[in-house]
């Protein structure tokens, strides 16, 4: 509800400014005294109408979104090891706020290390970020920073202010309700698809990476898996082309790794002792990795 | 009571992460090298920065580490960055460092780790793509729901939590920089 709530508070920022907008035309146009006061209303009606995405029209956008990504990247062939990070990625999921909608989790064959979500319940880890980890542990800080930013449509978010900021500006009123890949839907999954190659606010980053250590010592891992994940991604060649996408769209993984120490002292330590999940890691994965 | 150390001991072994083969590690700034995995624990020594130290393993924010002087204790994950000197860590960290034997094709220690995949995503090859979505309804078929989860924690021994989302908190100061009000060797 509170996702709903934050949709509706952007659409009222929205509709605000698009209701001042009109009063300003409409004051040109006629002038106070001839103030049309029934077409105002009904315009400010209208501007009230502009729906947040819903899940129907949030679950066509990741699809389509998903369906991008997968036309760079397709999903590695191996049913063991997608099995694997499905069932991992469904128990994080499952201690969320959002358990029930269709997540879907997969491993694209890519070299690049990287990871990545779609609305919806898309979520995407590369081969090439697999195979640099050590324990589920660190793989489910990694699928659970990405489950963050659905949870909190941080893409969807992303999408609607490019709309706001005049970018997209039909895609503001999308409900995509019964309109099947609508030009609209087609325009906000080229948005969604772009955000991969521009990246998200450097805040939205952090918050995933602190929701993320969350879920995973909610999950029963040690929730330092994802910052040791950010020491092992510092201590990469920043030249490394396949670093380059994440380093361009992410904020500096030391700088992540900072902060999220500092928010996890002191709360989130007593979970430490928690499983770490190396040996069946290194089992599944590591069967792959053999092949 | 020797018992009790022995499971205590036991206890924590099965936290830590070992990592590959004592990873080398560099120290960013000057920090202070502690006896235990905690803030106020006894100061063994002072590192400067861009001390060279092999990492033994992790327990929660901290590792393990040995100084190139033979000096042992703990510093923050934070105060280190994994790796020697100014070089980059091999790109072949985690899994992939104990199959490099499988790896056919990896030139030796330069960390290129040569395959026959797909190279990185670029913006070009995202913006390029035709739409697949055939590969995405493959994703319908992988498993999914609370039962297939629950059955893959309790092989796995995870116990779910109740645990708050974290407010952000702005680090005071540099987790790696020396606190003056510790006493060398100081009491605990």
């Amino acid at each position: 509800m509170n996702k709903t709530l934050q949709h509706i508070s952007l659409c009222l920022v929205l509709s605000a400014s698009l209701t001042a907008l009109s009063l300003n035309a409409y004051a040109l146009d006629f002038g106070l005294n001839n103030l049309n006061v029934d077409k105002l209303i009904s315009i400010a009606k209208k501007t009230q109408d502009l729906k947040p995405v819903d899940e129907k029209g949030e679950f066509e956008i990741g699809s389509g979104v998903a369906a991008n990504l997968l036309g760079a990247a397709p999903l590695v062939k191996d049913e063991k090891l997608q099995a694997y990070v499905n069932r991992l990625g469904w128990w994080l999921a499952l201690q969320t706020e959002r358990p029930d909608i269709p997540w879907h989790f997969g491993v694209l064959e890519s070299d690049g290390i990287n990871a990545f979500a779609a609305p919806g319940g898309y979520v995407f880890i590369t081969k090439g970020l697999l195979l640099r980890l050590r324990s589920e542990a660190e793989l489910a800080g990694v699928l659970a920073h990405e489950i963050s930013h659905v949870l909190k449509k941080h893409h969807l978010m992303a999408i609607q202010k490019g709309a706001q900021t005049g970018l997209l500006a039909d895609v503001a009123s999308m409900a995509v309700e019964g309109n099947q890949n609508s030009e609209l839907a087609q325009k906000a999954i080229g948005a969604g698809t772009e955000l991969y190659s521009r990246g998200l606010d450097k805040d939205d980053e952090f918050e995933a990476d602190r929701m993320g250590v969350v879920i995973a010592a909610r999950a029963g891992y040690d929730p330092y898996g994802l910052p040791a994940v950010l020491q092992t991604l510092e201590s990469m060649n920043a030249d490394d082309s396949n670093l380059a996408l994440m380093f361009k769209t992410h904020p500096a993984p030391q700088k992540r790794l900072e902060l999220l120490d500092a928010a996890m002292t002191g709360s989130l330590e007593k979970y430490a002792t928690q499983v770490e999940g190396e040996e069946r890691f290194v089992k599944v994965v590591g069967d792959y990795a053999k092949k | 009571m020797k018992i009790f150390k022995l499971f205590t001991a036991a206890l924590l072994f099965s936290s830590l992460v070992a990592y590959a083969a004592e990873d080398p590690a560099t120290t960013l700034v000057s920090t202070d090298l502690k006896q235990d995995p905690f803030i106020d624990a006894q100061v063994v020594i002072n590192l400067p920065a861009n001390t060279s130290v092999t990492v033994l393993k992790r327990q929660a924010g901290w590792m393990q580490v040995k100084s190139s002087g033979g000096a042992q204790g703990w510093l923050k994950m934070t105060s280190i960055k994994l790796g020697s000197g100014g070089t980059p860590a091999k790109g072949d960290n985690g899994i992939m460092s104990l199959f490099n034997v499988a790896r056919s094709g990896r030139s030796g220690n330069n960390g290129v780790v040569v395959t026959t995949g797909v190279r990185g995503l670029t913006p070009e090859e995202l913006k390029n793509a035709s739409p697949n979505p055939a590969e995405v309804k493959k994703m319908d078929n992988f498993p999914k729901g609370k039962k297939e989860a629950d059955t893959f924690a309790s092989a796995g021994k995870l116990q779910s939590q109740q645990v708050d989302y974290l407010a952000a908190i702005q680090p005071t100061s540099t987790p790696t920089q020396n606190s003056k009000s510790f006493m060398p060797g100081g009491h605990k």
